[in-house]
């Protein structure tokens, strides 16, 4: 017990030290702002042409609320790739593990707190926008409740790709290619600017199954159109996934630790 | 056993590999060639060595960061790299060039998380930390974020930081980098009171004499992966350079002073400033002859300054080093 509070503090610091300083989530509602009214304009058009009511199962308010939650996911992304790059870079990550700490851990633990932060602004600035673009859609209690089910082990699916990108710094001059290739294949694969559900048939079961969507398709599509029986099968692929990215990174770290002398003089 | 650190025969050496027209060619580097020390609880150490000569090695080894080729080491009778996790608890580290600080948080916030990262009883942590902010003067910006912190500011914050899980032994990587002269002297008489009074054993490396001679009393030179010098500060400086600086201010114009081993550095037309080699002429007879020289106003005898002495050791090594290869 003592030890999993020692790293949900480690997650309340991260909080605070986020909500320190707010001046970049300007940038981003502006960034929502001409993303989301975009594809209404696109949605719009779309919903008119085909004169259908609902396109993959979703109404034009539901789908313009699935971009604000993805939206939301990909925009509260940390650069903690680039964070554990530069600590391996410079052997700053010797100041962690010269404590009774492990240092993926408390990596985790940190981004998690920082994306919380992150994530709940994003989804604020989104929501306004949404409700003054296409008015609310029907929530309820039970249903947000089975999106925040959804939604943290997305976030740990995600940090655990990032760890593994960020530990290659170890090796690979630099990492940014490789957090760009994953980054645009979460937002692709990922579903982020159309439900899966919109993909070709022949790919969606692939897609649907592949960790992307767990991080970005899933949650959000939890969000406009809840469903229990669904839920259970998402935490099983988050969870699968979630252990095949913590095994490939616990490797990379492993080999990490014994390069580490090359680094930091 | 609490706060002591052995080192013996410690070695590591790193594997480079190059590419070569698609051949592989696997090089070894020596970084710590053979280093043994035994350093009792409640010492305060200088480790010192030009760039490149093996200090950050040894202390990541001693801190349980790497492991060594060969050799072995104990601090506070563990094994640094067998039982990392263990001897967290013991050691603390600052690295001067790395922060422990939230950037954006105040110091106070880092140190309730270190609290909690250390398991600490909450009774004791306030206690310690009441006397740190009181010793280290962090009142005034304690609730400060860290971005508005001078550099001294940041600087004593991060060692109080590294001090509050009462560590026996602490590892200084560099505490005094880019500090101004008034806020390092302030440092390093923190961390000296805090070696004497609490008997913590200190490890520091530094490039500046200053701070050798203001915290150390013992150093140990390495100079490519091997101690080449491991004495008391006061007699390496005797030992090494067996020179005197012997400054004079006469009364009247002295008449000239001839000896040998004794030489003008200075003259102004009243002063004198004068190296004696201490080796060739005993200082005894070099005092007498400025006494005879004029009537004497004032005069002070002074170490050379540390600064030449360590750059004296490292040129020497670097000179036997060249010898040695010349013979091979």
């Amino acid at each position: 017990m003592n030890a999993l509070a020692k790293y949900v503090y480690v997650g309340r610091t991260a909080v605070r030290s986020n909500m320190a300083y707010l001046g970049e989530v300007a940038a981003r509602v502006f960034f929502l702002t001409v993303i989301l009214y975009i594809f209404l304009q696109l949605w719009l058009v779309t919903y008119a042409e085909t004169g259908a009511d609902r396109l993959g199962g979703l109404t034009l308010a539901q789908m313009l609320w699935y971009l604000v939650i993805t939206e939301a996911i990909t925009l509260s992304a940390p650069a903690v790739a680039l964070e554990i790059d530069s600590d391996v870079r410079t052997g700053a990550i010797a100041v962690q593990l010269v404590r009774p700490l492990s240092y993926p851990l408390y990596r985790l633990w940190a981004t998690l707190g920082e994306r919380a932060v992150r994530f709940i602004l994003n989804a604020l600035v989104g929501s306004a926008l949404a409700l003054l673009m296409v008015g609310p859609i029907a929530l309820s209690p039970q249903g947000l409740g089975l999106f925040l089910l959804a939604l943290p082990l997305a976030f740990v699916l995600d940090f655990m790709a990032y760890l593994a990108i960020g530990l290659c710094a170890f090796w690979l001059e630099n990492t940014s290619g490789l957090v760009l290739i994953y980054s645009r294949m979460t937002m692709i694969f990922g579903g982020v600017l159309l439900p899966i559900e919109l993909y070709p048939d022949s790919v969606q079961w692939l897609l649907v199954n592949l960790p992307f969507a767990s991080i970005a398709y899933a949650p959000a599509r939890m969000f406009v159109d809840p469903n229990a029986f669904e839920l259970v099968k998402v935490l099983a692929r988050q969870g699968v996934g979630i252990a095949i990215f913590a095994a490939i990174a616990a490797a990379i770290y492993a080999a990490a630790l014994r390069r580490i002398h090359a680094h930091g003089g | 056993m609490e706060g002591r650190i052995e080192l013996d025969g410690l070695r590591k050496t790193f594997h480079v590999t190059r590419w070569q027209r698609l051949r592989r060619t696997v090089g070894e580097v020596v970084a710590v060639d053979g280093v043994s020390a035994q350093i009792p609880a409640g010492q305060s150490v200088a480790f010192i060595g030009p760039n490149g000569a093996g200090k950050s090695t040894t202390i990541k080894m001693l801190t349980g960061i790497l492991h060594p080729s060969s050799g072995t080491a104990r601090v506070s009778g563990l094994t640094p790299w067998h039982e990392r996790r263990k001897l967290a608890y013991q050691i603390g580290a600052v690295f001067g060039q790395r922060s422990q600080l939230w950037y954006h948080l105040p110091p106070r916030d880092t140190f309730e998380l270190l609290a909690r990262v250390y398991s600490l009883d909450r009774e004791r942590y306030r206690r310690t930390r009441d006397v740190l902010v009181e010793r280290f003067g962090l009142g005034p910006f304690l609730d400060m974020p860290v971005r508005k912190l001078s550099l001294g500011q940041r600087m004593r914050a991060e060692i109080a930081a590294s001090l509050l899980h009462e560590p026996r032994v602490v590892f200084l990587d560099e505490p005094t980098i880019g500090l101004d002269v008034v806020a390092r002297h302030e440092l390093r008489d923190l961390i000296q009171e805090w070696n004497r009074e609490q008997g913590v054993t200190v490890l520091l490396t530094s490039h500046d004499a200053g701070d050798i001679e203001g915290v150390a009393k013992r150093v140990i030179v390495i100079n490519h992966g091997r101690v080449v010098l491991d004495d008391s500060v006061s007699s390496m400086r005797r030992r090494y350079l067996g020179t005197k600086l012997l400054k004079v201010r006469f009364h009247e114009r002295p008449a000239p002073i001839e000896l040998d081993g004794v030489s003008l550095v200075k003259a102004a037309e009243y002063a004198l400033k004068l190296e004696v080699d201490t080796r060739t002429v005993p200082i005894m007879r070099v005092v007498t002859r400025v006494l005879e020289a004029g009537p004497v106003a004032d005069i002070a005898i002074e170490d050379p300054p540390l600064d030449e002495v360590i750059a004296h050791i490292y040129s020497q090594t670097a000179r036997e080093r060249d010898m040695l290869v010349q013979a091979r």
